[in-house]
């Protein structure tokens, strides 16, 4: 116990310490994360080639590079395809990742591990999961054929990847199959935060399991559904790799969403320009998504 | 004097950043970036310890990077002003990054040089290091697709082998045959996915029918895309080719999955030593009926000293020694062709292979070269998946490539 005659008091005790880990965290935010924001803004009015890259001070003009992505035939498309690609996969996560989450909850013998094999296809590199997928999905000698074919459910193999029909729905599968773990087990979390007392008193008043789901369960999760519902979109919004692993944006672009094209047109065709006007309106929807997330925590923290 | 523990400290702190200023002051290195695995390319490994061996306050450090991730990483090495001395650039990319002025003028040096002379160098390899009349690279390998063939398959479905099909519809009539009913076996491989490598191997069949990309509205164009269409339709070509690279390609062939595959001599060390059948290279086929154009693509790495480095001098003289035949001859022993004419390779292995790319490599075309190939590539493989999924019909298709293309091709003209 410091002496009361001691005049300095430890660092860690003191005043100073709340405003000094902020500042901190705020020059962090600053540079690593404002810094390429302005930069990338800065660059989608500009005309950028590799002679001038190296320069902040390139010409301005203007609005011209968003006028000319979105004249670009594929613009339409490419955003149409990034909200199919992002809502499906929301949808489709949560609800899997509740389903998954309220089937865990039950304790049955293995359900532990299950769930850890479960979230073993998180851990796996997007990358490896996209060649992976990309093998069992193949039209001529890929697993999943074989076993439709073999069960008789198709004559002929489904081109998976290589029709412009199917070739988004697959993505998309292997994107659920990656991404719903993180849904799990954010909402296992959520889960066993909630009181037992109100589902015991719900249960003696009668109430059957249906009623207690949806008048119980998931007002009292909500909070939790958002953040979850925040996170997932921000980060299929951001996917990259899986589908780049996959498809390559194909065929015929049917697969290509906003990061896909930005990457193809910054480091395949050199438009720099471009690919950074693509960037800004990504980064612009997923703050909105974020200030989302945002107030939904603070009403989870109020609660 | 008492050193207090907090100097201590400081001293700990600034000795790691003082220490590489000193190293880098005692010894020079060359830094060297490339996509050559090492254990495999003999060329790569052998030419660059000798260099070491000869210069040793002047030592290589290489990084070697996945060519997946080639360009990109070099054009953030140009953004961040951090680019090293040398460095390969994959031959149709050479002119972008000329044209951008990104790499060193080599003119001058050629001029001076005994042994980089544009007379010595083949003339496809040499034309993708040009941009308007002055050289910005040196021709570091070649290399170009033809046909693999899976010889007992061929005397299974009672063709030859010893006699690959010669034309269009030959090639048509032997994959039919060689395609199982059970869609287990594909006659032919190629590769139309979303990448270069639907141009590169498309683009061959684009000359063999008298066209070129300045007509890919014309019939020509279409005849040769109406081809692809049908090998996909029929069933000839399994629908993965929209999806699977050159060396995947391969690897059905490997696996006993296709009987013949289209690729090039990068994948050859590999047939070799995994596959379980005899096999052979085959030139790629005339389109027939009154065509007889012989062509293929032309692939391969240049030597580019990046603007801004400050060794180009010793960059120079590194890119001499590894253009030294004694050298360049090494690289076909990981299947890369040398661009030189005074390299002669003595007992090739893979013999039989080497004798087929070397004939097919005579008539190798480059692609362009164009500064904006890759705005030129996108849409042809845009068109290519499109007709190739029944997206759109073939015409239709190649259209549309052609109208992106033209204001490309108005601005630059091929070959200009």
């Amino acid at each position: 116990m410091p002496s009361p005659a001691r005049t300095r008091t430890r660092f860690t005790d003191s005043d100073a310490l709340l405003p000094t880990l902020v500042a901190g965290a705020l020059i962090f935010i600053i540079v690593f994360i404002g810094y390429p924001v302005a930069y990338n803004l800065a660059m989608s009015f500009q005309e950028v080639t590799l002679g001038n890259i190296r320069d902040f001070a390139r010409p301005f003009v203007g609005l011209e590079n968003y006028q000319a992505l979105v004249a670009d035939p594929l613009f339409w498309p490419v955003l149409r395809n990034t909200a199919i690609f992002v809502i499906t996969n929301v949808v489709l996560q949560v609800l899997l990742g509740l389903g998954l989450a309220m089937f865990f909850l039950q304790d049955f013998p293995g359900a532990a591990w299950m769930r850890g094999m479960i979230l073993a296809g998180w851990i796996l590199p997007p990358l490896v999961i996209a060649a992976v997928f990309k093998w069992l999905f193949a039209s001529n000698g890929g697993l999943i054929n074989e076993a439709l074919m073999g069960a008789g459910l198709t004559a002929q193999p489904v081109n998976f990847l290589s029709d412009t029909a199917t070739a988004m729905a697959t993505v998309t599968f292997t994107n659920v199959w990656f991404g719903t773990p993180f849904a799990m087990i954010l909402l296992s979390a959520g889960l066993a935060n909630l009181p037992r007392d109100v589902f015991e008193a719900a249960q003696i008043d009668g109430a059957g399991t249906l009623t207690r789901f949806t008048r119980i369960t998931v007002p009292l999760l909500m909070p939790t559904l958002l953040a979850v519902t925040c996170l997932c979109t921000i980060y299929t919004l951001r996917a990259f790799d899986v589908i780049w692993g996959m498809t390559g944006g194909g065929p015929a672009n049917t697969t290509n969403v906003l990061p896909v094209w930005s990457f193809q047109l910054s480091f395949q065709q050199f438009n720099f320009a471009q690919g950074a006007v693509i960037a800004t309106m990504m980064f612009a929807l997923v703050i909105l998504v974020a200030l989302l997330y945002i107030r939904s925590i603070r009403s989870e923290l109020r609660a | 004097m008492r050193i207090t523990r907090r100097q201590t400290l400081a001293l700990a702190g600034a000795a790691p950043i003082a220490a590489p200023a000193l190293v880098q002051a005692q010894a020079r290195t060359i830094s060297l970036w490339h996509v050559f695995n090492l254990e495999t390319e003999a060329y790569m490994r052998e030419g660059v310890r000798d260099w070491n061996a000869q210069n040793p306050n002047q030592r290589i450090e290489e990084r070697i990077i996945p060519f997946a991730q080639y360009r990109t990483e070099l054009v953030r090495a140009i953004a961040t002003g951090d680019v090293p001395d040398l460095c390969v650039i994959d031959n149709p990319d050479t002119p972008s990054f000329a044209a951008q002025n990104q790499l060193t003028d080599l003119t001058q040096r050629v001029a001076t040089s005994e042994r980089i002379r544009a007379s010595v160098y083949h003339t496809g390899p040499w034309s993708t290091a040009q941009w308007r009349g002055r050289t910005f690279a040196v021709p570091r390998d070649s290399n170009t697709i033809a046909l693999y063939i899976n010889h007992e398959m061929f005397r299974a479905a009672g063709l030859d082998p010893a006699r690959p099909p010669g034309t269009w519809p030959d090639l048509f009539a032997a994959a039919r045959r060689l395609t199982s009913a059970d869609g287990r076996v594909s006659g032919l491989m190629f590769s139309a996915r979303a990448a270069e490598d639907a141009t590169f191997q498309w683009l061959p069949f684009l000359w063999q029918a008298g066209g070129d990309i300045d007509r890919l509205d014309g019939p020509e164009a279409l005849d040769a895309l109406r081809f692809w269409v049908e090998c996909v339709t029929s069933g000839v070509s399994s629908r993965d080719v929209l999806t699977v690279s050159q060396s995947e390609g391969v690897n059905r062939l490997i696996s006993g999955n296709a009987a013949m595959a289209i690729s090039g001599p990068w994948d050859t060390p590999r047939v070799s030593q995994q596959a379980r059948f005899e096999w052979s290279v085959a030139q790629l086929p005339v389109r027939g009926e009154g065509r007889e154009i012989h062509a293929s693509g032309l692939g391969g790495w240049n030597w580019a000293i990046p603007q801004g480095t400050r060794n180009a001098d010793a960059a120079w003289r590194l890119i001499e020694h590894m253009s030294r035949p004694e050298h360049m001859a090494q690289s076909w022993r990981s299947g890369r062709l040398p661009p030189r004419t005074d390299v002669p390779v003595e007992n090739p292995v893979y013999a039989q292979a080497f004798r087929a790319y070397s004939e097919q490599i005579l008539t190798a075309r480059p692609r362009g070269p164009h500064p904006r190939w890759p705005d030129i590539s996108r849409p042809i493989q845009t068109a290519i998946q499109s007709a190739l999924t029944g997206q759109a019909p073939p015409d239709v298709a190649l259209r549309m490539a052609a109208t992106a293309i033209r204001p490309i091709l108005q601005q630059t003209p091929l070959r200009g």
